[in-house]
């Protein structure tokens, strides 16, 4: 077994790593909706999201080899890696990709930990971009696309990033609004069980899209990797068991569920009604599917928190918390940035010891980073026992019972 | 600034079809109910007109949900959907 052999392994791991995490960062996206008004028990909803992300993961075929060409140029336009970056073993590319990945997974724990809904494509782009410059450079970043299609990191991340949640935020507050006018007056009875399949539909198509959307990323940094090497040479698919383990990683990671997250999106944003719920993800699934449909990359985080929002702004004399949202914005600004950092330093770190070694360092830090945040987090931990809690802490004993009272 | 003007042509267009289809379809559902409790209203004789009405938006969404998983199912085997026939067709992507 050569010395590049068991870098690769360090990346494969480290990549399906980065999957599971992108999994349970976004399980929100498309459920919090449904667990904060009930529509679904929380177990059921991550199990059904975990399933459908799996299900959405097979559906990707297109191969997604391409995928960090968007933001940095450590590949040719047919997806093999640069010729200068695979002399000897193709360590500095894997490397690169290795100080990258684990930029990505820090921030998204970091975020996770906060319960802060951020953009899991962010982090991975930001982690590679700052692993590039890092190890090539600036140049070694698409910055701007060469003038021909929406392309580098201002189009294909910072313009998305800004646009996508004022879209779909103005989508789910005309739906919320109709919504609500055209329902006025109708019997709860017919209401409640309504919307409630309403939004299991439109949260279980939110799902399917996230699983063909993320998994693909994933897929191709392994198979970037293997190609490095020389473990795989075709450009034009994506090896069987990459498939499988993505689509695995992702799904389990979705159903493991990131109840910070889903407790922000669901209770902390909004107070969420049926009505609002169907809204808010019937206008992520549309924004997602149309926005995939003329190649307009997305975050579906940003769509989702945009489409939570306006719902919220929709519904006549619902109250939005601002401050929560203004949170989640300070986080979404600085994820690229500080997942760059990250990844800088990671190949800094790697480069300084080289070879094996500097990669095992970097795992290392990986685990310990990791191991810590996890450990932070059972301090206080959030799960689908107390996901629905009240937002706001008031003591007990001053509030009065909400539900007791209303005949229903 | 070209990406700001290719992005912002992306723009309009997915708040169009986003309106249409994420605004749209929820707000047809919300006819389908309110059609479904006209049709039971208050202790009167069931009005079948109503129901019929009801189950028939309810048609027009799922109809529309399909559309989009075929999409979802097209785009994964590298095929695109035009609708360059009015109704949806599968063709190869290019």
């Amino acid at each position: 077994m050569t010395e590049s052999t068991v870098i690769l392994a360090l990346v494969v791991v480290t990549a399906l790593g980065f999957d599971f995490t992108n999994g349970f960062h976004d399980t929100a996206n498309a459920m919090a909706t449904s667990i904060a008004t009930n529509a679904l028990r929380p177990k059921v909803a991550v199990a059904l999201s975990g399933l459908l992300n799996l299900i959405g993961a097979f559906l990707s075929v297109e191969v997604a080899l391409t995928v960090t060409n968007a933001v940095v140029k450590i590949q040719n336009s047919d997806g093999t890696p640069k010729e200068s970056l695979t002399a000897g073993g193709g360590e500095a590319l894997l490397i690169i990709v290795l100080a990258g990945l684990v930029g990505g997974i820090v921030w998204n724990l970091l975020t996770w930990l906060l319960g802060l809904p951020s953009s899991s494509s962010h982090a991975l782009f930001g982690g590679l971009i700052g692993s590039s410059i890092a190890g090539l450079g600036w140049a070694g970043v698409n910055w701007n696309g060469n003038g021909s299609k929406l392309d580098g990191v201002v189009g294909k991340v910072i313009l998305p990033a800004v646009m996508s949640p004022v879209i779909a935020g103005v989508i789910a507050a005309v739906g919320t609004w109709l919504i609500y006018r055209v329902v006025t007056g109708v019997a709860q009875r017919f209401t409640d069980n309504g919307f409630r399949w309403g939004q299991i539909g439109s949260a279980s198509l939110v799902s399917l899209a996230h699983g063909t959307n993320d998994a693909q990323k994933t897929m191709g940094v392994i198979t970037l990797a293997l190609i490095a090497t020389g473990d795989w040479t075709d450009t034009k698919s994506i090896p069987l068991w990459v498939k499988v383990a993505c689509a695995l990683a992702i799904a389990l990671g979705t159903y493991l569920g990131g109840w910070r997250i889903i407790r922000t999106l669901g209770k902390g944003l909004v107070e969420i009604a049926p009505p609002q719920g169907m809204a808010a993800e019937s206008a992520s699934a549309a924004v997602i599917l149309a926005s995939s449909h003329l190649g307009f990359a997305l975050s579906t985080t940003h769509v989702a928190t945009g489409s939570i929002l306006g719902s919220g702004v929709g519904k006549p004399g619902a109250q939005v918390r601002w401050r929560v949202a203004g949170r989640m914005v300070a986080a979404w600004l600085i994820t690229l940035p500080a997942a760059a950092v990250v990844g800088a330093i990671m190949w800094f770190l790697g480069d300084l010891i080289g070879g094996l070694g500097g990669a095992i360092l970097i795992f290392v830090l990986l685990l310990s980073a990791a191991g810590f945040m996890y450990w932070r987090s059972r301090k206080e931990p959030v799960g689908h026992h107390n996901v629905n809690d009240e937002w706001e802490g008031a003591p007990a004993d001053e509030r009065v019972p909400a539900v007791a009272g209303r005949a229903s | 600034m070209h990406n700001l003007g290719f992005a912002l042509d992306g723009a309009w267009r997915v708040l169009v079809a986003g309106l249409a289809l994420g605004a749209g379809l929820p707000i047809l559902f919300a006819l389908g109910i309110r059609s479904l409790a006209w049709a039971d209203a208050g202790g009167a004789a069931p009005r079948p007109a109503g129901r019929a009405l009801g189950y028939g938006l309810f048609a027009v969404v799922v109809l529309g949900v399909l559309l989009g998983i075929t999409f979802i199912v097209a785009t994964g085997f590298g095929k695109a959907l035009s609708f360059d026939h009015i109704y949806p067709t599968i063709v190869p992507k290019h």
